[in-house]
């Protein structure tokens, strides 16, 4: 049962390690399962680690341990009372049996009071009933937990699509002995009892709706997360270029998501440089002047380089839309980021490095595409532009990146001024969201433009971009 | 069943316990406690600065009647200020001693390797525990007879020092490469505090039991006030929870936390107030507030404050004057 609940938490998007669920484990013999609120404090405390975690974990226990414990869900309930109420006066008179049925209905707390009468009564017999028992009795616990071991018989804790909910609700129904109850049904009406087969059939047609009312909890508790991820992965791939308006805020939650992985992942190696140990060996060295006694001691160190970067984006129609989220990414990972200016262009190009930093980059990137964006494109231009606001300043330590489609509108693309960019930089990155393929046709200078460059390559999808924020930091530390 | 009992008794004993030695918790983090103790595993405490998470620690080693050993992190700590170190003057001292004695040591010894063999006889105590420069965490393990260890803002440490804290805190041991494996003699209670000012990995999250502190409700801030401010009068004390409460569902730069409103209303008593008034408010709100833009944001808004703070409970006739005062500041 632990490992159901854990299994659940994780598609609620809580991790949960083994050695977690060990801990959970032996929580519950500590502190056993009967103080519910103890219980649930003891259990948050070890499995979810994240205020996030916690309100998700708060949700799945409610739902998780309401569910097989508690009373059955309402619906089930008062639909079975009423049809227990049905039911027993049919017992003692069958012309009566209408007519109460309806007054059942009407008046549900009189079902109400019949109901846990049943419930009280018959609650410790269930276990070898029928269905057909079952109902006629109108026994709730027992049908309760028939449904429970019929849904684990079928397989739930597997079930991973919503589309399966009809598959699971028949596989319970079976597994509970609908074959058998329809037989009974069958029987009943050849007998001539319409009346109680109709009770049946009713209860029936209720019971399965309380099952599917169950199935769609389970999956929906234990699905979650499933599509989010499903979509989140499929997102990552798609072309920036396509993205719908409606996936852009999944889209920034994902970049902000990634940046931060980046950003752990490269820090850690960053600081690692930063420590210092006593270097015996270089101690010795530059102490042998003064005849073997250490006056000073030489420590360990490695120097940081912190490599300057210069982007210049196109910000014109077709790669605007690339241009922006490769932004968001970089602005994300100031963390780890050397510092960075940012030029746009689409016919000149223009510093947005500080109003980038502004906390609402969206709002920010709208005003920067506003004011430079629109022009037709022209790559000369704009890389004298560049050149002038940043030239004198490039070094051996600067990557200078340029994403663009490389499409000059058959004018000069600039190629000469990227050529001292790159004598001068460490590196030119160039970035085109087109296909390798396209490169070079029409008014396409990627040719000209990429022999100034140390690489260069398509980048035109999220998992693109990473790749390359990734390689740049991974040189860069 | 039996079990269940005294779970539930154990942990309001500890609420008990606890409230006697002025620290007043809840539900939550008494079960944090007991299972800490029960499971000998780290609690690492979460919430917002000033809610009493380092304080947390300290009532429970008083609570215990244990030591306290206490590690403040920061960035660029490293285990030679939190394990141990080699005391490098004393060992170059001792060099130059064992020079000066060589000469009489290696008499009698013809060649090289004889002189060798000689040396090698001798104990290797430069690596021992004489030049051992014990620190906090490694005294923590040598305690005898159990220790309250607070490791405090780890966010503020490094990746590494929490991986290198990961040996520490699952096994209670420490593994020094010249001396061998140091074994905590009882395992010591440990608290980890942060502020949440960076993400902890996910390897230390795992080996630790996790609480969350937030902000405490009216019941409960009055509760910790009346613990520690006594001389606070009653109705007083509950509008000063009041206004508390209102400033931290104002949109601030940094809410006040509960030491705040502790230092707040012991300015109450030290300056002999008998009602918030609204000229009082004003001058004392850098006790609560640490920020200037939040002072002045608030500082607009102080009227209306005041009225709601006060309005739900008008038997109190002084508190109706504070009101009118408020009205007519505005």
């Amino acid at each position: 049962m632990i490992a159901d609940f854990v299994r659940i938490l994780r598609a609620a998007d809580i991790r949960v390690s083994p050695a977690e669920t060990l801990d959970a484990a032996e929580i519950f013999e500590t502190i056993g399962f009967d103080d519910r609120s103890i219980l649930k404090h003891a259990l948050g405390q070890t499995l979810a680690k994240t205020e996030m975690e916690k309100q998700a974990f708060d949700e799945a226990f409610e739902t998780y341990f309401r569910v097989p414990e508690e009373t059955p869900p309402a619906a089930l309930s008062d639909a079975m009372s009423e049809d227990d109420a049905g039911d027993e006066e049919s017992g003692e008179s069958e012309t009566q049996s209408g007519s109460d049925e309806m007054s059942g209905e009407g008046q549900p707390q009189q079902a109400g009071e019949g109901g846990e009468g049943s419930e009280g009564g018959e609650g410790g017999e269930a276990a070898n009933q029928t269905l057909t028992e079952m109902l006629q009795n109108r026994d709730m616990a027992a049908l309760q937990a028939a449904m429970q071991q019929a849904a684990s018989q079928a397989g739930i804790a597997d079930a991973k699509l919503f589309t399966q909910q009809g598959m699971f609700s028949r596989r319970i129904m079976e597994a509970m002995g609908l074959a058998d109850l329809d037989a009974r049904i069958r029987q009943m009406n050849e007998g001539g009892e319409t009346e109680r087969a109709e009770q049946l059939k009713q209860g029936r047609a209720q019971l399965f709706e309380a099952v599917q009312d169950f199935v769609e909890r389970q999956i929906a508790m234990r699905t979650k997360n499933a599509g989010r991820l499903l979509r989140e992965d499929a997102l990552s791939r798609i072309r920036l270029s396509n993205l719908d308006k409606s996936d852009m805020k999944i889209m920034r939650e994902l970049i902000r998501k990634l940046a931060k992985r980046l950003a752990s992942r490269h820090s850690r190696r960053r600081k690692k440089a930063q420590r210092g140990m006593l270097d015996i060996r270089r101690t010795m060295r530059a102490n042998v002047a003064f005849d073997g006694n250490l006056f000073n001691l030489a420590w360990r160190r490695v120097k940081v380089e912190r490599p300057k970067l210069i982007v210049l984006c196109d910000v014109s129609g077709s790669v605007a839309a690339v241009s922006r989220f490769f932004l968001m990414f970089l602005y994300s990972l100031d963390e780890v980021m050397p510092k960075t200016r940012s030029f746009v262009f689409s016919n000149r190009a223009g510093e947005i490095s500080d109003i980038l930093q502004n906390d609402d980059l969206e709002a920010a990137m709208e005003a920067a595409l506003r004011q430079y964006g629109g022009g037709s494109t022209d790559y000369g231009v704009s890389m004298m532009d560049l050149a002038a606001a940043t030239l004198d300043s490039v070094d051996k330590k600067t990557t200078v990146m340029v994403l663009g489609d490389a499409r000059s509108n058959y004018g000069d693309p600039g190629h000469l001024v990227l050529k001292e960019f790159y004598e001068r930089a460490g590196r030119v990155i160039f970035l085109n969201p087109e296909p390798e393929s396209v490169w070079d046709t029409g008014d396409s200078e990627m040719k000209k433009l990429g022999a100034f460059c140390t690489h260069k390559q398509t980048c035109n999808s999220v998992k693109h971009l990473e790749r390359v924020l990734d390689d740049l930091l991974r040189l860069s530390s | 069943m039996s079990k269940e009992k005294t779970a539930r008794d154990a942990i309001e004993g500890l609420m008990a316990g606890y409230e006697k030695l002025g620290y007043v918790s809840d539900e939550q983090i008494a079960t944090a406690l007991f299972l800490a103790q029960q499971l000998e595993k780290p609690l690492l405490v979460e919430g917002p600065p000033g809610v009493g998470k380092t304080e947390l620690a300290k009532a429970t080693a008083e609570y215990l009647g244990l030591d306290m050993i206490r590690l403040q992190c920061y960035e660029g700590l490293d285990e030679a200020k939190a394990l141990y170190e080699w005391q490098y003057g004393k060992q170059l001292l001792y060099t130059q001693v064992l020079k000066e004695k060589l000469g009489d040591l290696m008499e009698g010894a013809a060649t090289l390797d004889q002189s060798m063999d000689k040396l090698h006889d001798f104990e290797d105590v430069f690596f021992s525990e004489q030049f051992l420069q014990t620190r906090p965490l490694l005294e923590a393990l040598r305690a005898d007879d159990g220790i309250v260890l607070l490791i405090d803002e780890i966010d503020k440490s490094d990746d590494e020092f929490e991986a290198f804290l990961l040996e520490i805190l699952s096994d209670y041991q420490i593994s020094i490469p010249e001396l061998g494996t140091v074994k905590a003699k009882k395992p010591p209670l440990v608290f980890l505090t942060s502020n949440n000012t960076r993400e902890i990995g996910d390897a230390l999250k795992r080996r630790c039991l996790h609480l969350y502190i937030p902000f405490p409700d009216a019941a409960r801030e009055n509760t910790i006030l009346q613990a520690r401010v006594p001389e606070l009068d009653k109705s007083l004390r509950t509008n000063v929870v009041d206004f508390v409460q209102k400033l931290r569902e104002m949109d601030l730069k940094k809410p006040p936390a509960v030491s705040e409103t502790i230092d707040w209303a012991r300015t109450v008593v030290l300056l002999n107030m008998d009602v918030l008034e609204s000229d009082f408010v004003k001058n004392t709100l850098n006790v609560l507030l640490k920020f200037k833009s939040d002072i002045e944001s608030v500082e607009s808004e102080l009227p209306r404050l005041m009225r709601e703070s006060q309005n739900p409970k008008q038997q109190n006739p002084k508190q109706q004057d504070a009101k009118e005062s408020g009205a007519a500041a505005e």
